[in-house]
């Protein structure tokens, strides 16, 4: 699979055992909902201002949460064997009481070798040439700190999947 | 089994041991001297014995070869033989006579002549002249008299015991021949000597043998054994407990058994072997039970004591935990050598003890910072993107043309329908900002949350820092030495610093790094204050006492400078937060507020005196005392 979706939305699996910083994820990746209000106004200001309509090439996700690694390893496996595996799976490290991020990390590599895998964490005491070697390849290995902007995460993702 | 009955117990197997190892050897000693030593005495005394008896026999044969001697020097003599010739009758009155008999020791003197006629006979019984006759051995019709009164050749003699009515006689018949023991012979000459209680006198002080005799049927008397089934020679010996009896069968003349002799040895050799032998058994017991108490005074000194000295002191730091407690053994043997190894072991292991308990508290430390930081960054993590979205909030009115809108509608020449666009835009652009003005509060109320939640971890936090360190016991000195490290090698103002060597017999319970700290700035705030005074002379003391605060066992510590003091109303604001007397920017150390907060929760308190300015000041530290040590 050398790419997934040019135009079509990107599907995100995100696993983190802070509500809060779920519904920011979600907040984030969703921003660009369009309502019917905004289509009006933007409609009205290209109608009496000639002011352009913005193009439409804000990425969009299909995001999927979860709180636990092993729920998303379930999800994994679960879309995969379905046909429409996740383009990116968002993990934070830490995710008491059950597996942690890495191992479920592990996990999900074996079930899709493309899958672009981030590790978004607080505090981490795995070291990162760990992790490169637990969930392999580097390449398709992302790690960032919190706090951290999810928008700009969001534009990350984006990044990540069309570049293949 | 508790540790009291361990150490009675190598006591009491060591004493066990001993008294065992003395009772085989008191056994050893006396089954050797009984089984070896005394049997050797018995036999040494019956050998004695025996040669008693053969000393009594051989006396009685000395009187009867004496006896001969006599006779022989009577037999072949011209004299006697001129007189039983008839030829010589001047002989009887020169020679034949009562004095010659006592002279010569004789009981019995006969002369015969040829035809066994008897001549001249004298018999002497206890002083009185008896007849001859008496004796029954001398007649016609007494049986075997031939061989003593009548002689066949000049060979021919007669010697030995016979027994007669008056009891033995010990007897020599020679013949009486001329000088030159030439024949014929002329007759016999008898001699004889009775075997009496006198002359048994005489042999038992001459042999020193207690010897008698008693005749065969007497012997007999109590014996199933006629005189014929006696044979010559020594009997059976006879053991009594106080004296050992050999008898002797010595035959007659005739060579018929005739009578016993006896010697009776009493048994000195074996008492004095019994004696000896009880004597060597006393002593070597007393020498056992000398040599087993020098034995158990040395173990008990050199391992007993020092081994319970040792379970003690065990037991002692087991109950107290206190590794800095020593046993101080300075014995030069083996336990000593282990006694210093343990101290240097528990020492190593306190130092071990106190660097990891402060390691822990570190990596615990650590552990909590690395969960704070985790809790911290997720909840920011919510905070930041609702300030993102605040952000882009705040900028929804850049694309939106209210002010060209409202521009142009103010307009005169704007057209009616386009007028009503312009409004229709102006009340979307509204619905627009009151929407996202909606959506900007939630995110705001996030923020708000979020930011609670990082004071609500960081308040948990402080909660927890405060939570005391793990306490333990500790010697004052080894605090306090520690502790002077604060000081400056090198100081504007020499000051002595006397630390007093009671030190060492105080222990407190108490956070170690905690107690360093405070003591330290204690005696860094003593310096500085000395050098602030800038008299000659600082002195810092340290010393300590017992005493008792709340009804609870407390150590008094106190740091006394003679630096420059504080008046009377500075006493209750010197462990005021912000307190501080020394010149601004002069201050080094934690504070004496800090040290105040450290002592509180290690459950102490301080306090501080001074007689005024310039009069130095006294810090006393109290803090509870160590328990089982």
């Amino acid at each position: 699979m050398d790419s997934h979706h040019d135009y079509e939305n990107i599907r995100v699996l995100i696993a983190d055992d802070d509500e809060h910083i779920l519904q920011a994820y979600r907040d984030a990746f969703s921003d660009a909902e369009t309502t019917q209000e905004v289509r009006v106004l933007d409609a009205l200001a290209a109608e009496l201002f000639a002011s352009k309509d913005v193009e439409d090439d804000e990425p969009r996700f299909d995001v999927v949460a979860c709180s636990q690694g092993d729920d998303a390893i379930s999800l994994a496996r679960k879309a995969a064997d379905g046909g429409e595996p996740f383009d990116v799976v968002i993990l934070d490290v830490r995710m008491p009481p059950g597996i942690d991020g890495v191992e479920a990390g592990s996990q999900i590599r074996e079930l899709d070798p493309d899958v672009e895998i981030v590790f978004v964490t607080g505090f981490s005491d795995v070291p990162l040439e760990e992790l490169q070697r637990r969930v392999p390849p580097p390449m398709k290995l992302h790690y960032f700190n919190k706090p951290l902007s999810f928008i700009q995460l969001a534009q990350d993702v984006a990044s990540m999947v069309r570049a293949h | 089994m508790s540790k009291t009955e361990v150490k009675r117990s190598l006591q009491h197997k060591l004493s066990l041991r001993l008294i065992q190892a003395l009772a085989v050897f008191i056994a050893g000693v006396y089954l050797i001297l009984h089984i070896v030593i005394t049997p050797a005495f018995e036999e040494l005394e019956i050998s004695r014995a025996a040669t008693d008896l053969i000393r009594a026999e051989r006396s009685i044969q000395t009187d009867i070869d004496n006896l001969e001697a006599v006779t022989l020097d009577w037999g072949p003599w011209d004299d006697i033989y001129e007189y039983v010739a008839g030829r010589n009758p001047g002989f009887q009155k020169s020679n034949l006579n009562r004095p010659t008999l006592t002279n010569l020791g004789l009981d019995v003197l006969a002369v015969y002549e040829l035809g066994s006629q008897l001549r001249w006979a004298q018999l002497l019984v206890d002083g009185e002249e008896r007849p001859l006759a008496d004796l029954s051995i001398f007649g016609a019709d007494d049986p075997g008299s031939q061989i003593l009164t009548a002689h066949d050749d000049v060979t021919s003699r007669t010697v030995g015991i016979v027994l007669t009515e008056l009891g033995p006689l010990l007897i020599s018949s020679q013949p009486i021949l001329r000088s030159d023991d030439s024949g014929p012979v002329a007759g016999a000459v008898v001699m004889g000597q009775f075997l009496n209680e006198a002359r048994l006198d005489r042999l038992r002080e001459r042999t020193e043998v207690d010897m008698s005799w008693m005749n065969l049927e007497e012997f007999l008397a109590n014996d199933e054994r006629t005189p014929s089934d006696i044979e010559l020679g020594i009997l059976p010996v006879k053991i009594s407990d106080s004296t050992i009896t050999n008898c002797m069968v010595l035959a007659d003349i005739f060579g018929t058994p005739l009578l016993v002799i006896s010697s009776k040895t009493p048994r000195n050799i074996s008492y004095l072997g019994r004696q000896t032998v009880n004597a060597a058994l006393l002593f070597l017991a007393i020498a056992g039970i000398l040599l087993m108490f020098i034995v158990w005074s040395y173990m008990k000194g050199t391992v007993i004591t020092p081994i319970e000295r040792l379970t003690t002191h065990m037991d002692k730091i087991r109950e107290s935990g206190d590794l800095s407690d020593k046993l101080n053994l300075q014995t030069r043997d083996e336990i000593g050598l282990l006694a210093r190894q343990y101290d240097s072991l528990t020492t190593e292991v306190h130092e071990t003890r106190a660097a990891l308990l402060h390691q822990s508290f570190k990596a615990g430390k650590a552990d909590t910072a690395a969960e704070v930081l985790h809790n911290i960054r997720n909840a920011m993590t919510p905070m930041i993107n609702g300030l993102d979205r605040l952000y882009k909030a705040f900028k929804v009115t850049d694309g939106l043309h209210v002010s060209e809108a409202v521009e142009n509608l103010s307009a005169a020449d704007c057209p009616p329908d386009r007028a009503v666009k312009y409004i229709q835009y102006l009340g979307a652009s509204f619905d627009r900002v009151k929407s996202v003005n909606s959506e900007a509060t939630d995110d705001l109320k996030v923020v708000i949350s979020q930011a609670r939640q990082v004071e609500a971890i960081l308040s948990d936090q402080e909660k927890f820092t405060n939570v005391a360190p793990v306490a333990e016991n500790l010697v004052i000195d080894e605090v306090v030495e520690e502790a002077a490290h604060v000081l400056p090698k090198e100081s504007s103002t020499e000051i002595d610093v006397d630390v007093d060597e009671d030190l060492t017999k105080f222990r407190v319970h108490a956070h170690r790094i905690g107690l360093l700290q405070v003591l330290g700035n204690l005696i860094l705030n003593a310096h500085e204050s000395i050098e602030r005074a800038n008299s000659a002379g600082g002195q810092i003391a340290l010393y300590a006492k017992d005493t008792v605060l709340d009804n609870k066992q407390m150590v008094q510590l106190t740091v006394r400078d003679n630096g420059c003091g504080f008046e009377e109303e500075v006493r209750n604001k010197i462990f005021q937060r912000g307190f501080s007397s020394k010149a601004k920017g002069d201050t080094t150390g934690l504070g004496l507020h800090w040290c105040a907060n450290a002592v509180a929760s290690m459950g102490g308190r301080i306090f501080a005196d001074s007689q005024g300015e310039g009069m130095g000041a006294e810090f006393h530290v109290l803090l509870p005392a160590a328990q089982g040590g």
